[in-house]
């Protein structure tokens, strides 16, 4: 009946199965428009293309698991490719790469500091600071094309173990996600605090702290994607990131992290980012019409965000208290005897 | 306390905002921001958030330049384009705040999630719209009817100001004095109460997102207008812009409360600062930030202002 | 009738010596917003003791146990814990001193593993300075603290899957995690099944062996009577009664809560025996977990109460009537007319009013004005035109006359808001709210809740005038005087059911009280 904790699992596991239904239908269909879609090559370009946008779509993941958001990662890839084309084009790669992570973590500490300290609703800080940081990267660039330095424009061509060097990355930043979301006490007040937030506060989670790491973290992961953009493109035009902050959100929800808080983990976005990068290839590779991408994409995020909303809607309506238990249970008990 | 604001914006910028010339420039450029404001006034009293307008000035913008066009418009040379161009606007409105409304009131869908989604979806496919019509990026030689909404007057009076004044009459009347205003605050003070006291929620937030799309395309006309051409990124800009005067002006992002004053406060705040960091010779990065953080600044006061009265 | 005592676990007990309390109350007093709630609470407990308190809703139980817990702060008295003094500023405190509150809302993030939540920001890490989890002793430790609750689950499974009886376990574990020296239970059977509870007392049992103090508050006095030692009966904010259990029986358990306190002074009804036809006929509704086969009626004139404590779905119930929860079956019928469409506005429509438990997130918009909140539901009858342009004359003369009749304290109706007024009038608004409507039939959910004595006077009048108008009401209270004094009949609920319906003639506090508590396990 309803109510009923199995119940409860029998709907989390067909929401957690939509994703690989909706990724084995679009990779059938594409195959069939295309033969060129479905070549291997075809494939390590798309895992390449999708590398930085599932770095970001991890780093949000921590902002979304406590029921925030943030839609200025975008505007940190650009003030970190543009730091990056302009002041650093002779520093070595490793440089470049402890200079973006520092911008982003600055960056996520000014939306962390209005979120945490003044309460100010996550998306309007974030809007503005989306804007307000895109105005500050424009003047730096003076809105011209930047061009990325030897160092970070070489590293995408370069391969540690046979593996190419973005991927690595991203890699790497998905374990140091892992270690910190699975492995550690903050991972799970993370998750408790998006779970409960005034429980969490009851058993003596300092609430405040971890949201303000969390918002720095989603900040480092979106300069790690910047870079990792940067150096596949070698350059940065004015429109860097524009619009990518939408990406990151869908493939996040894509991928099963809740937009209302303490579900999500780390595989799903990577997923998602790979399953929106499959789409844009796809779209290419059929010949579509370019214009058509940003609906796709559109189309995209809103299924993510109503499926999201009637998961969340469901789970809502099963939680309700009940009273009498009594008769299910008898019912169910004598079942299993 | 706006007013202290406000003053101070002006204050900044002494010397070339006090001319008379530049006054008339702001009472212009206020107009069709103040409609667009009010639009988001009705939305942000329901405690949600449009983000979508500007991509809906924007399609319909191509929309109806599409109909309308002296160059193989679909209307084009017949008399009734221009209404039926003007009908488009309104058309399209309606239709993209029908459906943010049903998805944040029925769908219970977060409102900035799905606003941003359509916002997205329809500036998309604005700009799909205009490369079937044309290789450049808008769509000109609009009749001369139309034209003349932007800057023309009739009987004397300029045309985009009636039709500002008709919005924000009918807007301050709705929200003071008829049932659905009454309506409007109660969802954003308090929804559940607002239920139980036998108010159809579902219903009232879906009219302020139709209304919204409504304001929007209004907006849009005036603009268009003004620019003589029908583009896809007609408002692109405008979104910090609409959604700071609402702020600023005192239409709380809690819900339960906001006016057509405040809107007005907001809207002339905010073209009084664009005005005066044009002539200040701003760039685009400069006006980015100093915008941003104006917002940035509203939210604060916003939620200091909330935790205010909570206390009492 | 109460059956055996538990003689057999008391002979099996080790002989306990007269030693210092484990913890000591003494002289406690508690006031909210002028209104003494606590007068001077005293009681000792015992290690290795089971304490049961019990007491109507409002005799102070809740505010006893958060004073305890840390959640409030006692305004003088004495609190002596294994010999020190006890003052909790934060519910952390309480932890520190060896208290675990049980509560009824338990505190289980459903999110997480049970482990995570066995052990959450307590947990054992690979080294001191490298803060990785160390899974194999979270693991061990968890299963640990299972097997102590005798909780047969796997310490990864996820929370959510856990039934309520379950979960509590959980909470339990995690307080004896805190090595908790003093555990209080608050109604901890309400969401448990028969199985569950037992499987609760059994612990109970094994951790009175250990020599933790135990407090259970339950109105399960069947409950109370197998698993206490001592009992502490409250009543008012006032310890009426104090002893060991094998002194007192259940008939006298009952009698010393309902007491015989100063009668009230209760609103004369001019029409009462003359009713009219029936308004509000419930046959046989049924919503499953929720209430089962209730069914009654109500007549124009007539005030019918709704005794119950608190978990016996009376708020649930008047919710279903008034459309806002579905039910599966069964019959509502107002005023002739069955109801078709379960919805709020179709209820209002109907002639109905609801008047919720919690006036603050429900019946208020507290930003509003007086007048605001008063003309909300009653807008749509003044309205004319195709643009529902508000008529304000005919709509701000009956406020006025609404400000008058219920006596509403504030200088400008249009002008103050809401939240500057004092809970009696606050409540007064939003009776008058509903009252500008004219409905027939009248829920009203605990009216007088949180008010002070004048204020409880005047709404009752409001009532007992809107009854002689003939409205019909159907008035839930938890305040056996109040139902008494204002009620024609008195339907009292049951975890769900419809326990007994009394008549006016027949009101007794005792049977009252009886019929909402009796049904304990094994009756």
């Amino acid at each position: 009946m309803t109510g009923s904790p199995a119940h409860a699992r029998r709907l989390t596991r067909f929401f957690q199965l939509l994703p690989a239904i909706f990724f084995t239908v679009l990779v059938a269909g594409f195959s069939v428009m295309s033969s060129r879609f479905f070549s291997l090559q075809n494939f390590t370009n798309i895992l390449l293309q999708a590398a930085h946008l599932a770095v970001m779509a991890v780093g949000m993941t921590f902002v979304l698991l406590v029921a925030g958001v943030d839609l200025s990662v975008g505007a940190t890839m650009y003030i970190v490719a543009v730091t990056l084309a302009l002041y650093l084009s002779a520093s070595p790669t490793w440089i470049c790469l402890l200079i973006a992570i520092a911008i982003g973590v600055a960056f996520g500490s000014v939306n962390a500091f209005f979120v945490v300290k003044l309460r100010v609703a996550p998306f309007i800080v974030t809007l503005a600071t989306l804007f307000v940081g895109r105005g500050v990267g424009l003047y730096l660039s003076d809105t011209r094309m930047v061009l990325a330095g030897p160092a970070v424009s070489g590293f995408a061509h370069e391969s540690l173990l046979g593996v190419p060097a973005p991927v690595f990355l991203e890699a790497a930043s998905l374990a140091a996600a892992f270690v910190l979301l699975r492995l550690t006490p903050f991972g799970r007040s993370v998750y408790a605090i998006g779970g409960d937030r005034e429980g969490a506060r009851k058993v003596g989670i300092n609430v405040e702290k971890v949201t303000f790491a969390v918002y720095c973290l989603c900040g480092a992961f979106a300069a790690i994607g910047g870079f990792i953009s940067l150096s596949q493109a070698a350059a940065a035009p004015s429109t860097f990131g524009e619009h990518k902050e939408f990406l990151v959100i869908a493939a996040a929800v894509l991928g099963g992290t809740s937009l209302f808080g303490g579900h999500g983990g780390l595989l799903g976005p990577v997923f998602g980012a790979i399953l929106i990068q499959t789409v844009q290839n796809g779209l290419v590779m059929i010949d579509a019409d370019p214009y058509i991408y940003p609906l796709i994409t559109a189309a995209i995020i809103f299924i993510a965000v109503l499926v999201d909303s009637l998961r969340a809607s469901a789970i809502a309506r099963l939680e309700r208290r009940r009273i009498r238990v009594e008769e299910e249970e008898t019912v169910e008990a004598v079942a299993s005897t | 306390m706006l007013l202290t604001v406000y003053v101070i914006g002006v204050a900044i910028f002494v010397p070339q905002i006090l001319s008379l010339e530049t006054l008339r420039e702001v009472a212009i450029a206020v107009l069709p921001l103040l409609v667009a404001v009010i639009g988001e006034t009705f939305v942000l009293i329901v405690a949600g958030i449009d983000l979508s307008m500007t991509a809906v000035m924007g399609r319909g913008s191509v929309v109806a330049a599409s109909i309308m066009t002296g160059t193989g418009g679909y209307l084009a040379g017949n008399p009734v384009a221009v209404p039926v161009g003007i009908v488009a606007f309104v058309v399209i409105g309606l239709l993209v705040g029908l459906f943010n409304g049903i998805c944040a009131a029925r769908l219970r869908m977060p409102s900035f999630m799905v606003s941003l989604a359509t916002m997205m979806f329809v500036g998309g496919l604005a700009v799909w719209y205009t490369s079937w019509h044309t290789r450049s990026v808008s769509i000109s030689n609009l009749p001369e009817v139309f034209r003349r909404i932007g800057y023309g007057a009739v009987f004397g009076m300029p045309i985009s100001f009636l039709l500002a004044s008709a919005v924000a009459l009918i807007a301050h009347s709705t929200l003071s004095r008829t049932l659905l205003g009454r309506w409007l605050y109660a969802v954003g003070r308090n929804e559940k109460a607002a239920r139980i006291s036998g108010v159809p929620v579902e219903r009232v937030v879906t009219t302020a997102f139709v209304i919204s799309g409504a304001c929007a395309a209004i907006a849009a006309i005036i603009y268009t207008s003004r620019i003589e051409t029908g583009t896809p990124v007609l408002a692109q800009n405008l979104l910090l812009d609409i959604i700071g005067a609402a702020v600023i002006g005192g239409v709380s992002l809690f819900g339960g409360r906001g006016t057509v004053m405040a809107a007005l406060m907001g809207a002339l705040f905010l073209t009084v600062l664009d005005k005066g960091l044009q002539l200040l010779g701003l760039s685009l990065f400069m006006v980015l930030t100093v915008k941003g953080s104006v917002i940035l600044l509203a939210a604060v006061l916003d939620v200091a202002r909330q935790r205010w009265s909570e206390l009492r | 009738m109460p059956t055996k005592t538990a003689m057999s676990l008391d002979q099996a007990r080790p002989a306990d010596v007269r030693r210092l309390p484990l913890l000591s109350l003494r002289d406690v007093t508690k006031s909210f917003f002028g209104v003494m709630v606590l007068h001077g609470v005293s009681f000792d407990l015992q290690a290795g003791e089971v304490v049961g308190l019990v007491g109507q809703n409002g005799s102070g139980k809740s505010t006893t146990m958060n004073i305890l817990g840390g959640v409030h702060q006692r305004d003088s008295g004495e609190i002596v814990i294994g010999g020190t003094h006890y003052k909790p500023r934060v519910p952390r405190d309480a932890e520190d001193a060896g208290i675990a509150f049980i509560q009824q809302e338990l505190n289980i993030f459903a999110n997480l593993s049970v482990e995570e939540n066995l052990l959450m920001g307590r947990f054992p890490q690979l080294g001191k300075w490298l803060p990785v989890i160390s899974f194999g002793r979270l693991r061990e430790r968890a299963r640990q603290l299972l097997a102590a609750v005798d909780l047969n689950v796997s310490p990864q499974a996820s929370a959510s899957t856990l039934s309520p009886g379950e979960r509590q376990l959980v909470e339990i574990a995690k307080a004896l995690s805190l090595n908790a020296k003093i555990i209080i239970f608050d109604e901890p059977t309400t969401s448990l099944t028969s199985r569950e509870s037992e499987r609760l007392f059994a612990l109970i049992e094994r951790l009175r062996y250990q020599g933790i103090g135990i407090i259970y508050i339950s109105h399960l006095l069947a409950d109370v009577m197998r698993l206490a030692d001592q009992i502490v009966v409250l009543r008012d904010g006032q310890v009426v009664w104090r002893g060991p259990k094998v002194t007192i029986t259940v008939d006298n358990l009952v009698t010393a809560m309902v007491g015989r306190s100063i009668e009230t002074l209760f609103p004369s009804r001019s029409r009462r025996g003359t009713t009219g036809p029936t308004v509000l006929e419930v046959e046989r509704v049924s919503q499953p977990g929720v209430v089962r086969n209730v069914s009654f009626s109500v007549a124009e004139g007539e005030i019918v109460g709704i005794a119950g404590l608190m978990g016996s779905g009376r708020t649930e119930l008047a919710r279903i009537l008034f459309g806002l929860d579905p039910f599966e079956s069964g019959r509502v019928v107002v005023t002739g007319r069955p109801f078709v469409k379960p919805e709020p506005r179709a209820c209002i429509a109907g002639g109905m009013a609801f008047l919720t438990e919690d006036r603050r997130q429900e019946g208020l918009m507290m930003d509003g004005s007086v007048a605001a909140n008063l003309e909300l539901a009653a807008l749509p009858e003044h309205v004319r035109g195709i643009s529902s342009r508000i008529q304000d004359r005919g709509l701000r003369q009956r406020m006025l006359a609404l400000k008058e009749q219920l006596d509403i304290k504030s200088r400008d109706l249009w002008v103050t808001p809401v939240r500057t007024l004092s809970g009696g009038n606050q409540q007064k608004v939003v009776i008058g709210k509903w009252l500008l409507r004219q409905p027939k039939l009248f829920i009203l959910d605990e009216p007088t809740r949180g008010l002070d004595v004048g204020a409880k006077e005047e709404v009752n009048k409001a009532i007992a005038q809107l009854a002689d108008a003939g409205t019909a009401v159907l008035m839930i209270s938890s305040e056996l005087e109040e139902l008494m004094g204002m009620c024609d009949r008195v339907v009292v609920m049951n975890r769900g059911e419809l326990g007994r319906i009394i008549e006016r003639s027949a009101f007794e506090r005792e049977a009252i009280v009886k019929a909402a508590i009796w049904k304990g396990i094994g009756t």
